[in-house]
């Protein structure tokens, strides 16, 4: 392949776009344009929304399933390091004890930091006693 | 199993301290100890690059038989060129969290988790250079841009904040699951994972169109994180929402991260492909360039200048790429093409740092990145107007300041190459140069000839550069030093650049 | 062996993944449409594993590694719609519009 054999593509492009533009071009310019406010709305099915529905979920559902995806996911290793663990030897247990340390890490922290708490009481406790200098940031006008 | 450790122990030394971090956050002391504790394993980690690179030297250094340290079967290989790259990743990120100290320290964000996952990402980093293979290749890259996504969202209040993040990371998942396509369609047709083994398949078995398929997926995929144009939508708007020296660290080490992969895919596992990679990559230069500088030349805002300015340089960092789209071009010039690019990287890495460290001080006591009010700094901070003179000076590419070496060598390598496209985008660089050199100046022009706005209070603002922090005028001297000498002695990086491009050899 | 149907059916919902992508204009639904696309790449490697007769078995580890990447990229990118939901009050792509030229 050589620069030159870019050029159907090139040209592809540009005709594709080229012909987007001279539809679009078009109607704007030929179609006749009364607008009125029903038709300027956006399409929606039945009665016009008043406000955003109300929020379904608490929000500790989201960080629970997070966490409970990832560190299940994780396990996966293990499957890849079971079929073969007894051509390893201690090495492989090695490594795998590891690896696991690495995940009881992970789940200390997480632990330590309040995320496991599903009590919110216990949730402003740790903010004060564990991270006392974490403060929520004052929001900034957009 | 019989592993060099030696050969691991940047990454050892690394990935200890980011646990350290993560414990230390946990126990009650005061935040800033692991910002002490992440410099310090920064620096403890660059320990073995050294005596991995001054090998020969050293007594109780038992030397591999070959040039490079191979372990796990290939999959990672210790060579002048990922020591030298590991170098830049570790000082740059060292540099970057110099700058963030100050800055979240500030905003009391949860600085512990930041500079966790500042350290993840130069982990990724740093096993980047070495990975010789698809998988490490892509978990390297995931780590290296899976914590930058929630680092430009570190300001949680800021809306715009939270938008540079979440347009960051889609861009970001789309470009891996692109990546990731592409990787599939290379290993269906080669059955190899290995950048060695790919090479010799490839060779074997000739083209095919699914291996050019997915050969340019892939690179696509990586063009996306080096935003090269057209695929830089996000670029500008991640960088001027994110916190200052997130964009920093985005700038030079992620992106950086981006070019090795490209560097070590198209010259190691495509290097039988080069007349698939080179026209891509000479066109992403060419595009690059013309429409990061022309976009640069219309902003009024600092950091998204900087952020326009960034794709331009990829592009000029992909200008020596672009030299193989020349069918009689000869193994020397491509390991000449290698030596450009990894020394505009080293180069770049410095300037850019600097030039966002002047940013972040100025625009931490003037309340605005905005060019018109840095109008008539050097009549209240002159030190500071200084540095920006310097390193937009730099990045203009003046001698004797480190970016004109940088683009000289770009120039040469594509010059060398007898052929009439290479020639061509050396042309296009040429003018791009020009129209850079203009933007660059407008903003020292600003800075040193204009007057002070009345928004401004000058008289305040007096002397405000030596109340700049402590750990952001270490990092202001560290790359003003840097950026002086390797402009004024060249040949330092040169050698460094030399032993690296031997990494692209047997062409 | 039948490769070719495992090959379109990892390029359909590729295809299908990147058509989300562009159209959802829900972060989460452009979310799960990422996930589809690192589905598909997840069948052809395994497909291609089993076309080449891999005896390091390279493509169903790959596959492994994208599956467990794949879920700490919905963990980042579910807390990041968090964020701007409670932000904001809406998840939609199309209202992140305050970083424009």
């Amino acid at each position: 392949m050589t620069l030159a054999d870019y050029l159907p593509i090139a040209l592809m492009l540009i005709l594709g776009v080229g012909f987007a533009a001279v539809m679009m071009l078009a109607s704007w310019r030929l179609g006749p344009n009364r607008p009125t406010p029903e038709k300027l709305a956006p399409y929606e099915c039945g009665i016009v929304p008043l406000q955003e529905p109300v929020e379904r979920f608490p929000v500790k559902f989201y960080i629970v399933a997070m966490l409970f995806v990832i560190f299940d996911v994780e396990l996966i290793f293990l499957f890849a390091w079971a079929v073969r663990f007894d051509q390893f030897g201690w090495a492989g247990i090695g490594a795998m004890a590891i690896f696991v340390a690495l995940l009881i890490e992970t789940l200390v922290y997480v632990w330590k930091r309040g995320a496991l708490d599903w009590n919110v009481a216990s949730r402003e406790r740790y903010r004060r006693v564990v991270a006392p200098d974490a403060e929520v940031a004052p929001r900034e006008a957009a | 199993m019989n592993v060099d450790y030696h050969a691991l122990a940047p990454e050892i030394i690394l990935g200890i301290t980011v646990l350290a971090v993560l414990v230390v956050d946990l126990l009650r002391i005061p935040k800033y100890w692991t910002a002490v504790i992440g410099l310090v394993g920064l620096f403890a980690a660059f320990v073995p690059v050294l005596t991995l690179g001054f090998c020969e030297s050293l007594d109780f250094c038992t030397e591999p038989e070959t040039a490079q340290r191979v372990l796990f079967g290939g999959s990672f290989v210790v060579d002048t060129f990922s020591l030298v790259l590991k170098g830049l990743f570790l000082g740059a990120t060292a540099v970057a969290l110099l700058l963030s100290v100050g800055y979240i320290e500030e905003d009391r964000y949860w600085q512990g988790e930041f500079y966790f996952l500042m350290l993840c990402s130069a982990l990724g980093a740093v096993v980047l250079a070495s990975s010789r293979d698809l998988v490490t290749l892509f978990v390297a890259l995931e780590l290296v841009t899976g914590p930058t996504f929630l680092m430009a969202g570190w300001r949680k209040g800021d809306p715009r904040s939270n938008e540079a993040a979440l347009k960051y990371f889609i861009i970001g998942v789309l470009s891996a699951a692109i990546l990731l396509f592409g990787m599939s369609l290379v290993y269906g047709y080669t059955g190899e994972l290995t950048f060695g083994g790919i090479r010799a398949a490839t060779a074997a078995l000739g083209d095919s169109a699914l291996l050019t398929i997915g050969v340019i997926l892939t690179l696509l995929g990586f063009a996306f994180k080096v935003s090269a144009v057209p695929f830089h939508f996000w670029t500008p708007d991640t960088y001027q929402g994110a916190p200052i020296p997130v964009t920093a660290y985005l700038s030079v080490v992620s992106k950086t991260a981006g070019f090795v992969g490209l560097l070590t895919l198209s010259y190691q596992a495509f290097a039988e492909l080069r007349d698939v990679w080179g026209p891509l990559l000479w066109i992403l230069a060419a595009l690059s360039m013309t429409v990061g500088n022309l976009i640069a030349v219309r902003q009024d805002d600092i950091v998204r200048l900087l952020g326009y300015s960034s794709i331009a340089q990829g592009g000029f960092i992909l200008v020596p790429f672009g030299a193989a789209v020349a069918g009689n071009v000869t193994g020397d010039q491509l390991e000449q093409a290698f030596f450009a690019t990894v020394t505009y990287l080293l180069i770049y890495a410095v300037m850019n740092m600097g030039a966002f460290a002047v940013v972040i001080a100025g625009a931490n006591r003037l309340k605005s990145t905005l060019i018109a009010d840095w109008g008539g700094l050097s009549s209240y901070a002159p030190g500071l107007a200084g540095l920006l003179a310097l390193f937009f000076a730099s990045l203009a590419g003046i001698p004797p300041i480190a970016g004109w070496f940088a683009k000289l060598v770009m120039f040469s390598s594509v010059l060398g190459v007898d052929s009439g496209w290479a020639t061509a985008l050396a042309v296009i660089a040429v003018l791009n140069s020009v129209v850079a050199f203009y933007y660059y100046a407008k903003v020292i022009k600003s800075a040193w000839f204009d007057q002070v706005p009345d928004t401004i209070p000058a008289a305040e603002l007096r002397g405000m550069g030596r109340a700049v922090a402590p750990s952001l005028q270490f990092a202001l001297v560290l790359t003003a030093v840097g950026v002086l000498v390797l402009g004024i002695f060249p040949n330092l990086i040169a050698d460094v650049g030399d032993v690296a491009k031997t990494v692209a050899a047997g062409f | 062996m039948l490769i070719n149907q495992f090959l379109l059916l990892g390029a359909a919902l590729f295809a299908l993944g990147v058509y989300g992508v562009l159209t959802r204009r829900n972060a989460v639904m452009v979310l799960l449409s990422v996930e589809l696309m690192l589905a598909a790449v997840n069948i052809n490697f395994v497909a291609f594993d089993r076309l080449i007769g891999d005896e390091l078995a390279g493509g169903q580890i790959f596959a492994l590694f994208i599956i467990a990447v794949a879920a700490a990229e919905v963990g980042i990118g579910l807390a990041i719609i968090l964020l701007i939901f409670r932000n904001r009050r809406s998840a939609n792509v199309d209202e992140l519009d305050l970083l424009k030229l």
